[in-house]
């Protein structure tokens, strides 16, 4: 019976052809804005570390020593905190895991000065590299107490290694950086967040994640004049910002990130966390009330606008247009069913009841869809490839995938067989005496 | 009347899509329009910049470890103006379509209780190097542009420059010159208006500062205590702009090459080439909405057209016996126009009130403006003008109809 249908709908799709192509280029160019729009959404949404990103949480807290030069009030969560507040709450050991981070950019370069790049790295403190789950290729992260004697280590990606030794294996070996010679205990797969979601408060507008090249504990980063890029905001006498500087003991500068994985474990959590900023409040410390607060990556992306709002805006957009475009097909589906009355007359006449009359036109409506979700196929692939002209921060992200084609896939269809039902409806309630009359 | 309404009840299906379909098209075009007209806001607004392909603006020259000394900047542009060319240099904590560094206050007269949200531009020399209009008042003295500011100099005594549109806002009905302007109630430091200017460009053009694109103040003397200056070079009227770039920045690189952070450049660009990259991001989606408004709207005409048709086609018996019964073409023809505009009308109406929540929506979710009234109509208009045309073929077709069809098929 299903064959059959198909047939019909080809032998009507024949009839009139321009109709025909009207509704499917009428579909096409719905679903295909829509799949373009959501697909730079998707790319942009959702965990920057699936499966880890979810249970970290970023500290916050007003940690002013002796105020800034103008003495601002504190209006937004800052997440930026003194190397010492940030060494107290890694050491005290009372999360799932935690670390201290800050970007850094450098010029890495072999120890006789051959090869040499200049790339973005991660200045961390505590098991930065194994709470945020970087894969190894060779070696092992920095030990506690390599971070406490403060050891010249560090640890890179395979791309840096092969760039510098020509060998991703590159354990063992030295490197040059700031003014000292790091060893090299790891090796890491190139590595990078599916979103910016670290340090965001100095990456405004970027919202991709950038490949980290080296990651170096901090005491021995800050000893070998390997500084922050951004030293964030000092205390009151310090310059304003300052950038690559190994100055930073007055400065707030460095993200603290915790992994708890219960409720409860936040809980306990977010008690040590105020009971540890009141008693720097109390001690004389921090000069104004600390209102520390713990927010989930997530959370704190959207306080950010981690993701620019155009994103989320245009998919609005596209979603009105594709229900628009449905309404527009549904009428002229409409229109080209019931013109056919007669036909459906005869066959009701004929003896087909009322539920094969309905199939029938859904099935036809279900084929011109699937025609729209081939025709949208081209128009979306022209559509990313222009949002990747475009000179916005995310053109990166407008990339076909797999994934995506299986939802165009299933979103034609779907909208073939929704806008069919209303028109399929109607023309199947058709009394098939009066329209023979008429015919 | 009546025999306007009474074949929409009998068939309600077509009507009905009809309907649906110019609101959804009213709704998005109107939203689609605003966003529209909000992303060609800035480059829309006059920037106050003269003759920009003959300003060059040195930016991205950021100091390693500590903040670049001013007797080092007060070299560097000493050297830039011994380059051949050159007429007027500048060095700035922040300039016109200069992106990375920014400073924006809230300012207010002594004593006044109006704020606006204002961007500063703080450096020497700033109305020659930038070529700027000044409308009022006088520009800074030699001595003013010769102070050595405390940090960058936001908050401390002296003489300010600002816009026409910030003079007007702050001091409405009276001149700004000789009155005085601080950042914020708190701050103790006080700024007197020597000088007003036409127009000038503020270097933050988000969503929060379209209001107040032109709200600008000039602040003499250059910044101290500062790691990312930007410098403005004006090159003479008859001097080839490429050629004094290219000595400019050796001159930079010789001055201040070793005190640069390692892996970021300094860039190089005339103001204008500045000026459309800065804007691009809008140019791009100031397209892409245009884009958008028109393909929704040729999609709401195909689909009025193809649903007029078949609603007229269904009806030829009828209007065949309205012709026998005595009525004009031309009868026809309005009859079909009247029912289109009483469609699209119901429609648009619908459409203007879910444009509205949809905006409201908007503003609540993504920090957009309110849609202004004057939005409204222009969307309505467009919409009957829309609808009429859609019905043109298909009515004209109609009226076509010979009588004598009333007497066949019955």
């Amino acid at each position: 019976m299903f064959a059959y249908y198909l047939e019909l709908a080809w032998r009507r799709c024949r009839q009139n052809v321009s109709m025909m192509l009207l509704v499917v280029l009428t579909m096409a160019i719905g679903i295909a804005s829509c799949m373009t729009a959501t697909t730079i959404f998707a790319a942009l949404s959702g965990e920057p570390l699936p499966g880890i990103s979810d249970h970290l949480y970023v500290v916050t807290m007003d940690s002013r020593t002796q105020g800034d030069a103008d003495d601002e009030p504190y209006a937004k969560p800052q997440s930026l905190l003194n190397l010492r507040d940030a060494k107290a709450l890694v050491d005290a050991h009372r999360a799932d895991g935690q670390f201290a981070q800050a970007q850094s950019l450098a010029q890495v370069s072999t120890t006789d000065g051959k090869q040499s790049d200049r790339v973005v790295g991660i200045i961390g403190y505590g098991s930065l590299l194994t709470t945020l789950g970087v894969p190894f290729r060779y070696g092992r992260p920095w030990s506690e107490a390599e971070q406490a004697a403060h050891a010249p280590v560090v640890v890179i990606d395979a791309k840096l290694a092969e760039r510098l030794f020509g060998t991703s294996n590159a354990v063992g070996r030295s490197v040059s950086m700031g003014t000292g010679t790091f060893r090299v205990i790891g090796v890491t797969a190139p590595w990078k967040s599916r979103t910016q979601f670290l340090g965001l408060t100095q990456n405004a507008g970027s919202p991709l994640g950038q490949d980290m090249r080296f990651f170096v504990p901090v005491g021995a980063a800050l000893d070998n004049g390997v500084g922050p890029l951004n030293s964030g905001k000092c205390a009151k006498g310090a310059p304003v910002v300052n950038f690559q500087s190994t100055n930073v003991a007055q400065c707030r500068w460095i993200e603290t990130w915790v992994s708890l994985r219960t409720p409860a474990h936040v809980t306990t959590y977010r008690d040590f966390l105020a009971r540890y900023a009141q008693a720097q409040h109390q001690a004389g410390r921090y000069v104004h009330p600390p209102q520390a607060k713990l927010f989930v990556t997530q959370a704190w992306m959207d306080r950010l606008k981690a993701i620019p709002g155009d994103v989320g805006l245009n998919v609005m957009l596209a979603g009105g247009f594709l229900l628009l475009c449905m309404v527009n097909v549904a009428g002229l589906l409409a229109a080209r069913f019931l013109r056919r009355q007669g036909h459906v007359a005869i066959r009701r006449a004929l003896g087909a009841s009322r539920r094969h009359v309905f199939m029938q036109h859904l099935v036809e409506a279900g084929v011109l869809g699937v025609a729209g979700g081939l025709l949208a196929l081209p128009l979306t692939l022209l559509g990313l490839w222009v949002v990747r002209m475009q000179p916005v921060a995310y053109a990166e992200a407008a990339r076909f995938s797999p994934g995506a084609f299986a939802v165009l896939a299933a979103l034609s269809l779907l909208v073939g067989l929704v806008v069919g039902i209303l028109p399929a409806w109607r023309v199947c309630r058709q009394p098939p005496a009066l329209q023979i009359k008429v015919a | 009347m009546r025999h306007l309404l009474a074949p929409l009840f009998r068939h309600r299906l077509m009507p009905l899509l009809v309907v649906l379909q110019v609101a959804l098209a009213c709704a998005i075009a109107c939203n689609a329009l605003f966003l529209l007209q909000q992303r060609l806001k800035p480059m829309l607004v006059p920037d106050g910049i003269g003759q920009p392909n003959h300003l060059i603006i040195a930016s991205n020259i950021v100091s390693r470890g500590q903040p670049w000394e001013t007797s080092r900047m007060r070299d560097t542009e000493r050297a830039l103006r011994g380059v051949p060319g050159v007429t007027s240099v500048s060095v700035a904590g922040s300039l016109p379509m200069v992106l990375n560094a920014r400073m924006n206050g809230r300012v207010q007269g002594v004593g006044r209780d109006t704020r606006a949200d204002t961007a500063m531009y703080i450096g020497d020399h700033l109305v020659k190097t930038l070529g700027l209009h000044l409308v009022a008042g006088r520009d800074f003295t030699a001595e003013e542009d010769a102070v050595q500011n405390h940090g960058v100099g936001m908050h401390q005594d002296g003489p300010a420059i600002i816009t026409q549109s910030l003079a007007n806002r702050l001091f409405p009905g009276q001149k700004a010159l000789g009155q005085t302007l601080q950042l914020g109630d708190k701050d103790p430091a006080v700024r007197t208006v020597v000088g007003v200017v036409g127009h000038l460009m503020r270097n933050d053009f988000g969503d929060g500062s379209q209001r107040n694109l032109d709200n600008v103040m000039l602040f003499p003397g250059i910044p101290s205590s500062w790691s990312l200056p930007a410098i403005g070079v004006r090159v003479a009227p008859d001097a080839d702009p490429q050629q004094v770039r290219k000595q400019v920045e050796k001159v930079i690189q010789r001055m201040l090459g070793d005190g640069m952070v390692r892996g970021i450049d300094p860039s190089y660009d005339m103001y204008g080439t500045l000026r459309d990259e800065a804007l691009a991001q809008y140019r791009a989606s100031v397209w892409l909405l245009a884009g958008v408004c028109l393909i929704v709207l040729i999609v709401t005409l195909a689909g009025i057209m193809g649903l007029t048709a078949y609603w007229v086609q269904q009806r030829t018996r009828q209007i065949g016996i309205r012709r026998a019964l005595g009525a004009r073409r031309s009868d026809i023809l309005r009859y079909l126009q009247a029912e289109n505009l009483l469609l699209v009308g119901v429609g648009t109406l619908l459409g203007l009130i879910a444009a509205y929540a949809v905006n409201l929506w908007l503003m609540h979710h993504y920090e957009l403006p309110r849609l202004p009234w004057s939005y409204l109509p222009i969307g309505a208009a467009l919409l009957l003008v829309l609808g009429q045309l859609a019905v043109l073929s298909p009515a004209l077709r109609a009226s076509r109809v010979p009588p004598v069809v009333a007497t066949r098929s019955v």
